[in-house]
C-alpha cells in the first residue's frame, strides 16, 4: 500500500512515567479509531482486569481519515475496559486533538500501567519531537474550563487538550474524557463521555494530554488529486442537499416527542409537556439577541451542528447542547428550561461527566423522591458538590446503577450497567435489539434505527447492518453527522492507500471490530443473561398505544449470527 | 394520482409503507390523504395551525420547497418527499 508512511504510535507507561515512540504495524493500517481501539484491548488488556487498576489500558485513537483533507473526518475514539460496564468501551469525540495526532503521524495512545502514588497527576506532551510525560500536580482537582484556560498560557496557540476533571480525578464512573474544540479559546466542550473512560485516565493518573502539530501539515494520500477530488465533491454534493443538522440535534426535540422518545420523568412517559420549552428552535432563537450560534467542533468540519450558546448577558455559557443532553438532563427529570439544562451541561463539562448517564442518576434520585421533579437549582447543587466527595455526589457521579442501589429504588434504566439514551427502545425495537447486543451496552451511537414501522422480519437486520455501518464510520475519523455510508467510506481508503477496498473487505472491517469486541467481553464473563432489558422497560407502558419492550430475547441472540451482505447496505448511512 | 414517499421515522402509523398513492391535488391535500389512510400521520408533519413543522424538509419531484408553500399544487405522477432530521447525540 502507498500514501501517508512512518506512522508511529505512542506507547505511554504511567507506572514509570514514560513515553516511547514505536512504529505503528503495517498490518493495521486499515484500523483507526473504534476498530483499533478493539483490536489493541483485544490483543493487549486482559479483559478480567480491575477497569481501575494498573491492568487497564486506555486507547486514544484518531480515525484511518483524521488529519487528511476529507470533511468532517477528525473523530477520535477513547477506548479501554469501562468501570461502568465492565465490558469494552468506545467513546467518541470530536474537536481537534485527532486531527493534531494524525497530522504528526500519530496513529494511538497507548496508556498502561498506574502511578504507585495515586495522590500524583501527569500530563503528557506530544510533538513533532516526540512524547513525554511531565508532573502536573499543579493542575490537580481543577475543572476542565479553568484547566484549558490555564494551560492556555504554558502552551503555543496550536496545541488542542484532552483531559478529565474532577470527576475523573476521583474515578467516578460517569467520568467523561474532554477535547478541546477548535475555537480560540479551546473550549473542552467536546466529550467521549459514555461508559466511564474519564475514570480510567484518572485511575492512571493523567490529567491532560496536550498535542501540538506546530506547522505539520494534513497528511497526503497516495492518489492526491482524485482524493481532493472527491472530497471536494463530497462537500458540494452536502452542502447543496437538505443540511438536516444545521441547526444542531437539539432540534430533533419535537419529532422525538411525537414518536413517543422523549422520555419524561424516568422514563415513565414518552413524552414531555415541557417539548416547546427544551425544542432547539428556542437556543436558535436565542442567538439573535445573545450572539453564539452554530460552529464546527474540529477544523475541516462541513457539518457546523454544534451550537454555541450564551447567556442572558451575552456570554459563553455552553458548547454543543445536543438532544441527549436536552432530554436526560431536562425531559427525564422534567427540568423545563432549555436554560437549566445549559447550565447542567455547562456543570457537566467542568466537572467531566457523561451528561446522559449523570441525567439518568439524577432522575432516580427524583424518582426515589430524594428531591422534587424539576428543581434545576437542586441538580445544580448536587454537580457543583461532586468534588467535594459528598455521598450523593459520588452516587450520582457513578451513574445510574449506583444512584438507584443508594436510593434502593426499582426503576433503573440501563444495559450492561449502562443508562439508556433519549432513543426509547419501547417505540424503536430495532434500536433496541441494538442496546442489547452492542457490546457498549445502552448506546445509541452505536446503530441508531428510528423506524417506528419496521415489521418485525426485519428487526434483526437493521440492527445488525446500523452497528456494522457505525462501527467502520466509528473507525474511519468521519463523524456520523456527515451521514456517510460505507461505498463512500471504502472509496476514501482506497484513495488514501492507493489500492481499492472491496465491499467485502469494508464491511469486513466492520465486523471484525464488533466481533473484536463480543469476544473481549465474552472473555471479561459476560454471557447472553447481560443483554437483557430492564424490568422497568418490560414492564412501563408509554404511550396511547402503551408501547413496552416486548421483543423475544430470541431475535436479541440472532444479531450475533451474521447475515449475508445485501447492496442495500453500503449505501445504508450512519446515524447515531 | 401523486406519490407520498414516507421517511423512516414516520412509518409507525403507515405500518412500514414507505410509498403511498393518494388521490390529491396539492402538498396539503396528500398529506391528510395519508393521514385519512393512515391517521396519527399528519400530526408528524403538520402542527396544529397546519403548518409544517420547522423539522421537516419537503420535497417535489426532487426539489425542496419552502415549508410556507404546502399548498403547492401536485399533479399526477409527482413525488412528495418528506424528510425530517432524526439522529442525535
Amino acid at each position: 500500500m502507498g500514501g501517508p508512511t512512518g506512522d508511529r504510535m505512542i506507547r505511554v507507561d504511567m507506572t514509570k512515567q514514560t513515553a516511547e515512540v514505536v512504529p505503528f504495524p503495517d498490518a493495521w493500517k486499515l484500523l483507526g479509531g473504534r476498530a483499533l481501539s478493539a483490536r489493541i484491548l483485544l490483543e493487549e488488556c486482559d479483559p478480567s482486569c480491575d477497569p481501575l487498576g494498573p491492568g487497564n489500558v486506555l486507547v486514544m485513537a484518531p480515525g484511518v481519515l483524521s488529519g487528511t483533507a476529507a470533511p468532517t473526518s477528525g473523530r477520535i475514539s477513547m477506548g479501554g475496559k469501562s468501570p461502568l460496564t465492565n465490558g469494552i468501551k468506545e467513546a467518541n469525540a470530536g474537536g481537534n486533538p485527532g486531527q493534531d495526532l494524525m497530522k504528526l503521524g500519530y496513529r494511538c495512545l497507548v496508556v498502561k500501567g498506574q502511578p504507585k502514588d495515586p495522590g500524583k497527576r501527569f500530563a503528557v506532551e506530544v510533538d513533532a519531537a516526540g512524547a513525554k510525560v511531565v508532573p502536573a500536580d499543579a493542575h490537580k482537582g481543577k475543572w476542565n474550563y479553568k484547566l484549558v484556560e490555564d494551560l492556555a498560557g504554558s502552551y503555543p496557540q496550536t496545541a488542542s487538550f484532552i483531559s478529565i476533571g474532577p470527576a475523573g480525578e476521583m474515578r467516578l464512573t460517569g467520568a467523561s474524557i474532554a477535547c478541546t474544540d477548535q475555537e480560540q479559546a479551546r473550549h473542552p466542550a467536546r466529550h467521549a463521555a459514555r461508559g466511564g473512560l474519564g475514570a480510567v485516565m484518572g485511575s492512571k493518573g493523567l490529567k491532560y494530554v496536550a498535542v501540538d502539530p506546530g506547522k505539520a501539515r494534513v497528511r497526503q494520500p497516495e492518489k492526491r488529486k482524485e482524493f481532493m477530488e472527491l472530497s471536494k465533491k463530497y462537500t458540494k454534493d452536502y452542502l447543496a442537499g437538505p443540511l438536516m443538522f444545521k441547526h444542531g440535534t437539539s432540534s430533533v426535540v419535537p419529532v422525538a416527542n411525537i414518536l413517543q422518545t422523549f422520555p419524561y420523568k424516568n422514563r415513565t412517559e414518552g413524552q414531555s409537556p415541557d417539548v416547546a420549552t427544551l425544542d432547539g428552535a428556542r437556543i436558535v432563537e436565542s442567538f439573535a439577541t445573545r450572539g453564539g450560534g452554530m460552529h464546527n467542533c474540529m477544523t475541516g468540519c462541513i457539518v457546523q451542528c454544534s451550537n454555541v450558546v450564551h447567556d442572558r448577558d451575552g456570554k459563553y455559557k455552553t458548547s454543543a447542547l445536543e438532544f441527549e443532553t436536552l432530554t436526560l438532563l431536562g425531559s427525564n427529570c422534567a427540568i423545563a428550561s432549555w436554560e437549566d439544562v445549559a447550565d447542567l451541561d455547562r456543570l457537566c463539562d467542568e466537572v467531566g461527566l457523561d451528561t446522559i448517564e449523570t441525567g439518568a442518576a439524577i432522575a432516580i434520585f427524583m424518582d426515589s423522591g430524594g428531591m422534587a421533579w424539576g428543581d434545576a437549582e437542586g441538580a445544580k447543587r448536587i454537580l457543583r458538590e461532586i468534588s467535594q466527595g459528598s455521598e450523593l455526589g459520588r452516587a450520582i457521579g457513578n451513574g445510574a446503577v449506583a444512584t438507584g442501589k443508594l436510593r434502593k429504588h426499582h426503576r433503573v434504566p440501563v444495559v450492561k450497567g449502562q443508562a439508556l439514551p433519549a432513543w426509547d427502545p419501547r417505540p424503536l425495537k430495532a434500536t433496541g435489539i441494538t442496546y442489547c447486543s452492542s457490546p457498549m451496552g445502552a448506546d445509541h451511537t452505536a446503530g441508531l434505527i428510528v423506524n417506528p414501522g419496521l415489521p418485525q422480519d426485519q428487526w434483526v437486520r437493521a440492527s445488525q447492518e446500523a452497528q456494522l455501518v457505525n462501527a467502520v464510520t466509528d473507525s474511519s475519523g468521519f463523524c456520523q453527522f456527515l451521514q456517510p455510508n460505507l461505498d463512500d467510506i471504502r472509496s476514501y481508503y482506497g484513495l488514501l492507500y492507493g489500492e481499492e477496498v472491496s465491499r467485502e473487505q469494508i464491511a469486513d472491517l466492520g465486523w471484525n471490530c464488533l466481533s473484536d469486541e463480543w469476544e473481549f467481553n465474552r472473555r471479561a464473563g459476560f454471557t447472553e443473561k447481560d443483554d437483557l432489558m430492564p424490568e422497568c422497560i418490560q414492564q412501563d407502558a408509554i404511550g396511547p398505544a402503551k408501547l413496552v419492550w416486548d421483543v423475544p430475547q430470541e431475535l436479541v441472540a440472532q444479531a450475533y449470527e451474521r447475515l449475508p451482505l445485501r447492496p442495500e447496505m453500503f449505501a445504508q448511512k450512519a446515524a447515531g | 394520482m401523486p406519490v407520498v414517499f414516507v421517511p423512516p421515522p414516520y412509518r409507525g402509523p403507515t405500518g412500514g409503507a414507505a410509498e403511498i398513492r393518494v388521490d390529491a391535488d396539492s402538498v396539503r391535500g396528500c398529506i391528510e390523504a395519508v393521514d385519512a389512510r393512515f391517521p396519527g400521520f399528519q400530526a408528524q408533519v403538520l402542527d396544529g395551525q397546519g403548518r409544517v413543522h420547522r423539522f421537516v424538509t419537503l420535497f417535489i419531484n426532487g426539489d425542496e420547497i419552502p415549508r410556507e408553500r404546502v399548498d403547492a399544487p401536485l399533479g399526477e405522477g409527482d413525488r412528495l418527499e418528506i424528510l425530517a432530521a432524526i439522529a442525535g447525540g
